[in-house]
């Protein structure tokens, strides 16, 4: 016992822990090269596929978009061009896993933001910061994902950057990464109503202006306006839009309307009519074969809870108390509320957890942490048993199976995101904790 | 207007000619075993004005249409196509740039009154064929299952015949007459071009006992052909012999012997398969075809087994996932040859605009190296498919059905050998069009599934799963009910959080507390 003990205080050192989530990674990608080689079942994720089809073309001077179902910015086919290489250099298998690595090296640098974040801007010692850095580290979840070559890590290590640049108070690089975040995948959006916010004097460590003269009126309007334009949020908003439109009108000019078109609007006008973890998936497909006569269609007003939620309410209420939770909340919002969900998309706040969690009820109060995760794996296992009912059994399952697992799922998830809520409304404790650092 | 009128047998079962009876324009004759072959060709000007403004809007048109029950084919007529209505098209002005022109208009009209087919409910649901291969191909192509020709026979009969109202009472129930016997054709061919400006019409009956009977009309061309395959007449490798009699009704009063030899495309290899689902089915079902031999047609390393297939857009490919090696091989397959374009691997069936796709893929038939046997045995190659989500219907399920595809070996002919116009071979198959002109194909012959008892069709079936219409109201106030629940419930606790602490800091907010 107390080896076991001793042993895991050792792994929660920095070079040990990165060292081992560095070998997972290791021997999760060398299994599925194994695989690949081996059977006709692939390790590799079809995005993968996808990504390095698009590299190739680039790589000879061709469009991305000449790969049908690429959607994504050119900047992702560019990164990858080094897997196009495999054509011509040796051992062509280790060049094509290239892609795989980069994934997996941003997973642990997102990691390493993890451990700064927790270590500067919520106190924590070294031993537990790391510990709650391997929820993301060790998860074995998130090291598959980026090893069978999805490219949500980097959105990870994008997002966490963000966050480390804004507690940080490095407004410019933190607009930069905002930019970019937003030109990479849209969804990070949702996050500069939370910085902003987020962004007033007491947090950017600036003294309270002083009021002006003595006339003890309270200040109009047009005062709080005033105050809420600084200098640091407009730096922040001009910067984040110039790095998204400038990335936006390089790539418009090399490649033209494609890139909009697959990028952006494919977005509009997606149907999303194949089952997944949206409670709108159904109806998606009921209304696109069979549109409704009713007056009131909720799919079409989809976005008002979804966007109100991730952009407004929620960082009009946690973003100044807790950034972090502020932010799990959101992304949290907007995956739950989304028109479309497939578990990639639950990367994108499993990133949070490490930050969220040691404030948690779900960690303060262990029966409720196990209760909200029994019931997101139960009724996600629901969905997955008739999902495989009807994908590879052919049976039936859309009404009612499938539509009631993704209602439950649904409904499982606005819980735990109240929880989350609530406990982002009197953590707030990372902020308060730096802001009396700064001050002594 | 001429035709050509020809019974074929196979070699040993034929008839002495001595027994036809000719009489003016009609010919006679004992019952026999034999295909029979009816083809007309007709002048522009023939033509009720209704048809031919149709033709003179079109560059090339070719329609292939065949039966989906299973038939044995007789030599020389061994060409296979999937079961089902294609056409080869290339408009006339436009010249296949636009497909949706006045041209296509017109012939989308005239096929909807003819055959009953709705092209036109999608400008794009022609695909384009590639034009940089070898043959020369039509510019569209267009595919969809079709169970017979009724269709077609109820607007001759009431549209066409009539029109020949001018040319006496019998030109009228001749025309019905013929039009009728096509409700039991294997196939029907229709071939139109601008250099021709020729309209030929072919029809063929599956093998069956017949007696010969024909009749004609005066002022028309007509021979009748009693033909059977007699490999006494074969000099090369690449023909086949025929010999028979030939008889011009009118002109003679006794048939005259002929024995000719011509290269033939398409030949029977000897095997046979037949197709079928592997169950259970899923989205992504597997078409498994079981061939009863690997074994080659001729002793040639370079022939290849390939598998033609035409599918309905509720069916596709996935050409990405047919371009892995390992996965090729674990499904007896070499590699995909052929892919139409574009397949949209996405779209649900009731969004896709093109008719569907073709492929063409080579088998891997077992290794015919040391053991003799395991060539010559049966085997399967399977060949992985998707389904495209489907439109509710009440029942929760859709039946779907693929087409069997054309199984060939695809050999290079013999140095030297040409195939000019073979009198009975079919041209614009689809995959004709994929091979260099020098490739003869050696046909596997498609067999229905007993299993299931599909009745000697010559189509796979599926079923798959749909929302059912009944659900909907369900599935429309269940999921505004499930999306406000939880929309309020998260609402809930923000009000409740900002009730307490306000929008600020926690500090903020007590000392605004205090203030009170």
């Amino acid at each position: 016992m107390a080896e076991t003990h001793s042993l895991l205080s050792r792994l929660f050192r920095p070079l040990p822990l990165f060292a081992v989530s560095a070998l997972l990674r290791a021997i999760f990608l060398l299994y599925g090269l194994w695989q690949d080689a081996n059977s006709p079942f692939k390790y590799t994720d079809i995005d993968y596929l996808v990504f390095t089809d698009a590299a190739r073309f680039t790589h000879r001077g061709a469009s991305p978009y000449d790969r049908e179902t690429y959607r994504y910015t050119p900047l992702l086919a560019w990164l990858l061009i080094p897997t196009a290489w495999s054509e011509t250099l040796r051992p062509a298998r280790l060049w094509f896993a290239l892609g795989k690595v980069i994934f997996a090296a941003a997973d642990l640098l997102a990691g390493w933001f993890l451990v700064r974040i927790l270590r500067r801007h919520a106190g924590m010692d070294a031993a537990r910061a790391l510990r709650f850095a391997s929820i993301w580290l060790l998860n074995p979840m998130v090291a598959t994902i980026s090893t069978r070559g999805s490219s949500e890590g980097l959105l990870g290590v994008l997002v966490m950057a963000l966050l480390w640049a804004v507690l940080e108070r490095r407004v410019a690089l933190a607009g930069v990464l905002l930019g970019f975040g937003v030109h990479f995948k849209i969804y990070p959006f949702i996050y500069a109503p939370a910085i902003v916010w987020w962004m007033d004097d007491e947090s950017m460590g600036l003294a309270k202006p002083p009021t002006r003269g003595l006339s003890k009126q309270p200040p109009s309007i047009l005062d709080h306006v005033w105050r809420f334009l600084s200098p640091e949020r407009i730096q922040l908003a001009l910067i984040s839009l110039v790095t998204f439109t400038g990335l936006n009108a390089l790539m418009y000019t090399i490649y033209g309307m494609p890139f909009l078109v697959h990028t952006y609007f494919h977005h509009v006008t997606r149907i999303d009519h194949r089952h997944n973890f949206s409670v709108y998936n159904i109806l998606l497909y009921l209304t696109s074969a069979v549109p409704s006569t009713s007056s009131f269609q909720i799919e079409s007003v989809a976005f008002v809870p979804q966007i109100l939620l991730s952009t407004v309410l929620i960082p009009l209420v946690l973003a100044k108390k807790d950034l972090a939770t502020s932010m799990m909340a959101q992304t949290f919002a907007f995956v739950t509320f989304n028109k479309v969900c497939t578990s990639q998309y639950f990367l994108w706040y499993i990133i949070f957890l490490p930050l969220y969690l040691p404030t948690s009820s779900f960690l303060s109060n262990p029966k409720l942490g196990v209760s909200a995760l029994v019931l997101w794996v139960a009724s996600q296992g629901a969905w997955l048993q008739q999902g495989f009912q009807l994908e590879f059994m052919g049976v039936n399952t859309f009404f009612p199976g499938l539509w009631a697992s993704t209602v439950a799922f649904f409904l499982v998830n606005c819980w735990i995101l109240g929880i989350i809520i609530t406990d982002g409304s009197h953590a707030g404790a990372q902020d308060r904790r730096l802001s009396q650092r700064k001050a002594v | 207007m001429r035709q050509r009128i020809t019974f074929i047998h196979k070699p040993e079962q034929g008839i002495d000619v001595q027994e036809l009876q000719i009489a003016g324009y009609s010919l006679g004759g004992p019952e026999f075993l034999a295909a029979r072959e009816d083809r007309i060709t007709l002048a522009l000007d023939e033509l009720p004005a209704e048809l031919s403004d149709v033709l003179q809007s079109c560059h090339e048109l070719h329609v292939r249409w065949v039966s989906p029950l299973a038939y044995e084919t007789v030599a020389p007529l061994l060409s296979r196509l999937s079961p089902g209505f294609h056409l080869f098209y290339t408009p006339g002005k436009t010249r296949g740039e636009v497909e949706d022109g006045p041209d296509t208009a017109m012939l989308c009209q005239a096929l909807s009154k003819s055959f009953g087919i709705q092209i036109c409910s999608s400008s794009r649901a022609f695909a384009r064929l590639p034009n940089d291969r070898f043959s020369h191909s039509a510019a569209l192509y267009f595919y969809e299952p079709r169970e017979n020709l009724n269709s077609l026979v109820d607007y001759l009969s009431t549209r066409i015949c009539a029109t020949l109202g001018g040319h006496g009472d019998s030109a009228v129930s001749h025309c019905r007459e013929r039009a009728e016997r096509l409700r039991d054709a294997a196939s029907l061919d229709i071939s139109y071009d601008t250099i021709s400006h020729a309209l030929k019409v072919t029809a063929q009956w599956p093998k069956k006992r017949q007696s010969v009977s024909v009749s004609s009309l005066p002022g028309h061309r007509t021979e009748v052909g009693i033909l059977g395959e007699d490999p006494s007449v074969r000099t090369e490798a690449e023909e086949v012999g025929i010999s028979g009699a030939l008889t011009v009704l009118g002109d003679q009063k006794t048939p005259s012997p002929v024995m000719f030899a011509v290269p033939s495309r398409h030949r029977v290899s000897g095997a046979s398969f037949s197709s079928a689902f592997v169950s259970p089915t899923g989205l992504h079902p597997t078409l498994r075809l079981r061939i009863s031999s690997g074994q080659r047609p001729r002793e040639d390393a370079s022939c290849a087994l390939h598998a033609y297939f035409t599918l309905p857009k509720s069916i596709f490919p996935d050409r990405y996932q047919l371009s892995d090696e390992l996965f090729l091989r674990s499904k007896n397959l070499t590699a995909l040859r052929y892919a139409s374009s574009p397949i949209d691997l996405e779209a649900p069936a009731y969004a896709t605009e093109t008719w569907g796709s073709s492929i063409l893929l080579e088998l891997t038939p077992p290794t015919s190296g040391e053991k003799e046997d395991e060539a010559s045995g049966p085997w399967t190659a399977e060949v992985p498919l998707h389904l495209r989500y489907l439109a509710p219907n009440s029942d929760g399920y859709a039946e779907v059905e693929a087409p069997y595809p054309a199984v060939f070996w695809a050999c290079p002919a013999e140095e030297g050998t040409k195939f000019p116009n073979n009198p009975f071979d079919r041209v614009h198959l689809g995959y004709d069009a994929l091979f260099g002109p020098r490739t003869a194909f050696w046909h596997v012959e498609p067999r229905a599934e007993d299993a299931g008892g599909s009745g000697g069709r010559l189509m796979s079936p599926i079923r798959v799963p749909v929302l059912d219409e009944d659900d909907a109201s369900w599935v429309r106030a269940g999921t505004a009910a499930a999306v406000v629940v939880g929309f309020a419930w998260v609402l809930w606790t923000l009000v409740a959080a900002y009730m307490k602490s306000g929008y600020g800091r926690e500090k903020e907010s007590r000392e605004a507390k205090k203030k009170q």
